[in-house]
């Protein structure tokens, strides 16, 4: 009985994961030049790694969300989700620290930068990560298939 | 972890990659690999495949911006939404919001020729509706079209005169 439990919350944070993370690459993958954009106004990416950046990272987030929620490759999946919302974070979290004015992309394109949103956007990432760390540290090796 | 998982990690993000740079390859959005984002060449854009952005017609050197609308040598438009606009904008500028283009253009064509020097300028750098006003113009057959890339922002960041309230 408590088995199933753990399952089903193992099933649920991978499928919310999943779908955050197949919703957030969408909408990035639908206007790359929109997203490029964006990560040249975090003032953080040298302009020869913009492009480069924002052709990958909507891909990344895409497979690996799918990976999650059809489990495939779930562990490997788990590790790139739990490394990319690290680095969100950390972009964020500078950004914020340094008072620097952005918007952060996630999952829709805004012309006005709020500070507010994106402090709300850096809980929501901490919590997405927390429990992509709880997943990652309670499934031995091989238990996410 | 596992030399599995480490394989499985590197196959998902070689196989992102590959996907990714395909798929932008032949997209009708894709952008090239890379842009340009350096306001010293002008607006700053991904370089996309649907972008309008002309940099020839960019008049990129704040002191010449100056001299033309202290000589008022062009016909200014500001293309910002018009609250922007009421709140200060570069001095002699027209209202000129890119989403009521087909209203505001008829209202021009009524002051001017299409054989008038136009300066058109937007909240700045990272902004292209200039260039899409300045796309449709000259698909109007405007002749001498011109695009201020640093715009608001720069003039203002200059300490230059701005103009308020006016409608």
């Amino acid at each position: 009985m408590k088995n199933n439990k753990i399952a089903i919350i193992f099933f649920l944070i991978k499928l919310i994961l999943g779908i955050t993370f197949v919703y957030a690459g969408y909408h990035k993958v639908t206007d790359p030049a929109g997203f490029a954009k964006i990560l040249y106004g975090y003032a953080i990416f040298p302009g020869f790694s913009i492009n480069i950046l924002a052709i990958s990272i909507p891909f990344i987030e895409l497979i690996a969300g799918f990976c999650l929620i059809f489990n495939i490759l779930s562990r490997p999946a788990l590790l790139l989700v739990n490394t990319l919302l690290l680095i969100f974070i950390l972009m964020i979290g500078f950004n914020l620290l340094r008072g620097h004015q952005f918007d952060c992309g996630c999952f829709s394109f805004s012309s006005h930068p709020q500070t507010l949103s994106n402090i709300y956007l850096l809980i929501r990432d901490l919590l997405l990560l927390l429990s992509g760390i709880y997943l990652w540290m309670k499934t031995k090796t091989g238990a996410l298939r | 972890m596992t030399l599995k998982e480490t394989k499985g990690t590197f196959f998902l993000i070689f196989f992102a990659l590959a996907t990714a740079f395909f798929y932008n390859h032949f997209s009708p959005f894709g952008i090239a690999l890379f842009g340009q984002w350096q306001t010293s060449n002008g607006v700053v854009n991904a370089i996309s495949k649907t972008d309008l952005v002309n940099a020839s017609i960019e008049i990129n050197n704040p002191e010449i911006i100056r001299r033309i609308i202290q000589e008022k040598k062009r016909i200014v438009l500001d293309v910002r939404p018009l609250e922007f606009y009421e709140e200060g904008h570069l001095p002699g500028a027209l209202p000129f919001p890119l989403m009521e283009f087909d209203t505001v253009i008829d209202k021009l064509l009524e002051m001017t020729d299409q054989q008038s020097p136009i300066l058109i300028y937007c909240s700045g750098f990272e902004c292209m509706d200039s260039h899409n006003v300045a796309t449709n113009l000259e698909n109007m057959r405007f002749t001498n079209v011109k695009v201020y890339p640093g715009g608001f922002r720069q003039w203002q960041e200059m300490g230059h005169d701005i103009e308020k309230n006016e409608k």
